[in-house]
């Protein structure tokens, strides 16, 4: 796994896209194809950040590797960073070419406005995902039912499977369910489950990620 | 022209093979033509629970690779009239079947009689799919406990896929004292998580062990609990309106009890 020429890693702040230092631009696309093709879910329409050591990739490389990812991937590169080679970490840096933002456009309309309407249950065995916003389902989801959305997920029933709000690492995503009793919730890359035995309260629920970065869950009151 | 039903759960041991021995014999009774389909290619039993082992002479198989006539296959009941079993070759397995040649099947039976009921086997793979293939309406069988049900919802999706319409439930081996102790999921609650229509409820009946042994169909004992049950489902599949009793225990203390609040 350490050898690859690119890999996808989701931070706090979003996917990141990891590129190893000193290879050439034509292996880094071909190896961005070879990646992107072959996810299923297709990853599309999100942002993502590109992460770069010490890479031989000029910022002309780095403007077509933008226009590669946009163009064939409906990708948007929200940003740049440059890694020390020796820390995990990225840390943020401003090659001259490039605005930097700092973390995902948060709460942006434009980007989540999309919501995907599903208009039956989600049952055991079947997946939802949509990963260009959210998902609105008019029923319930099953326990062994799956909804993945890089938006919000909005249960208009009983939530008893499992959801993943925030697939591509937006944080501030949000499960509600009219009723919230489900075996896993997953809002970016935290995850959460009730406790043992939990019963449904009679009440809508809530659940985001909250100030000491666990999934907490509260009655829906309105935003 | 008749409906073609498959019968399934998902699940192993919930009563699928019961059920379609019961519920073929009471719309028999009824008075409809009804011909039991055996899927379960390899792990036949049908045949037993219904007491025509030894009459199984030609299979599915043999209709299918030629050998005889459908109507050469059918294996006549030895109680009721207008009452047909198509066995299932013990000696293939179930890929040897496919979808389309039990659609063929199931095509031609339904031109002659009323209920072409398939007896699916356990499991969402082949097997599952051959039964599911002819078939244009589905009776999901499913006893009051998570695992069942959880397979059950599964097989749910997967026939509505295939649009398979409607789909129904019966509750297999309700167990009212149980429920009543907390110790079992109730009807409600299972009709919560599935969300399908309920056919009909089976309570737990110790003679279902006895009549499958002695290959005589629990409907066939007429007043107990199970038979009563069956032949209720069987009404409702045939348009009647019967309504589903609630259950409820029925043992010598609960009875004095009821007494009691009555005359209060």
């Amino acid at each position: 796994m350490e050898n690859q020429i690119v890999k996808l890693r989701g931070y706090k702040d979003g996917l990141h896209l990891i590129i190893k230092p000193k290879v050439s631009l034509s292996e880094v696309e071909a190896a961005i194809n070879k990646l992107l093709n072959g996810m299923n879910p297709p990853l599309e329409g999100t942002s993502i950040h590109i992460d770069l050591s010490t890479s031989p990739l000029t910022s002309d490389d780095l403007k077509d590797l933008e226009t590669h990812l946009t163009d064939n991937y409906n990708l948007v590169v929200s940003g740049v960073n440059i890694l020390d080679e020796k820390d995990e970490s990225p840390i943020l840096a401003a090659p001259a070419s490039h605005n930097i933002s700092e973390s995902f456009p948060a709460d942006s309309q434009q980007e989540f406005g999309n919501a995907q309407i599903v208009r039956q249950t989600i049952r055991s065995g079947q997946t939802t995902s949509c990963l260009t916003g959210s998902v609105i389902i008019y029923g319930d989801v099953n326990p062994g039912g799956e909804v993945v959305a890089s938006g919000d997920i909005i249960v208009l029933g009983s939530l008893r499977g499992n959801a993943h709000a925030g697939a591509h690492g937006r944080l501030s995503s949000v499960i509600i369910a009219m009723e919230l009793v489900p075996l896993q919730l997953q809002i970016g890359s935290y995850v959460n489950r009730p406790p043992l035995g939990q019963k449904p309260r009679g009440y809508p629920e809530i659940a985001r990620v909250g100030a000491e970065d666990i999934i907490i869950v509260e009655e829906f009151i309105k935003f | 022209m008749g409906k073609v039903i498959v019968i399934t759960s998902g699940k192993g041991g919930v009563g699928k093979t019961t059920s379609t021995a019961n519920l073929g014999t009471a719309l028999a009774m009824i008075g409809k033509t009804v011909v039991i389909i055996d899927a379960d290619v390899g792990l036949r039993n049908l045949d037993v629970v219904m007491g025509l082992e030894s009459r199984v002479v030609y299979t599915s198989m043999d209709v299918i690779e030629k050998r005889c006539d459908l109507d050469k296959a059918l294996v006549k009941d030895r109680r009721v009239e207008d009452l047909f079993l198509l066995a299932a070759s013990q000696r293939n397995r179930k890929d040897d079947i496919k979808p389309e040649q039990m659609q063929d099947i199931c095509e031609r039976l339904k031109h002659d009689y009323d209920y072409v009921l398939v007896d699916s086997p356990a499991g969402i793979e082949q097997g599952f799919h051959n039964a599911a293939a002819g078939a244009e309406e589905a009776i999901i069988i499913t006893t009051p406990d998570v695992s069942a049900i959880r397979d059950a919802d599964r097989i749910i999706g997967l026939l509505q896929n295939q649009g398979i319409e409607p789909i129904n439930l019966v509750l297999n081996r309700l167990s009212p004292i149980l429920v009543k102790k907390g110790n079992m999921i109730s009807k409600n609650d299972v009709l919560d998580i599935l969300n399908i229509d309920l056919l009909g409820v089976v309570p737990e009946d110790a003679g279902v062990i006895a009549s499958t042994n002695r290959g005589v169909p629990l409907v066939h004992n007429e007043g107990s609990p199970g038979a009563d049950a069956y032949m209720r489902i069987a009404r409702r599949m045939t348009g009647q309106r019967v309504p589903i009793p609630e259950m409820r225990e029925d043992n010598f203390f609960s009875n004095i009890m009821n007494w009691f609040s009555r005359n209060k």
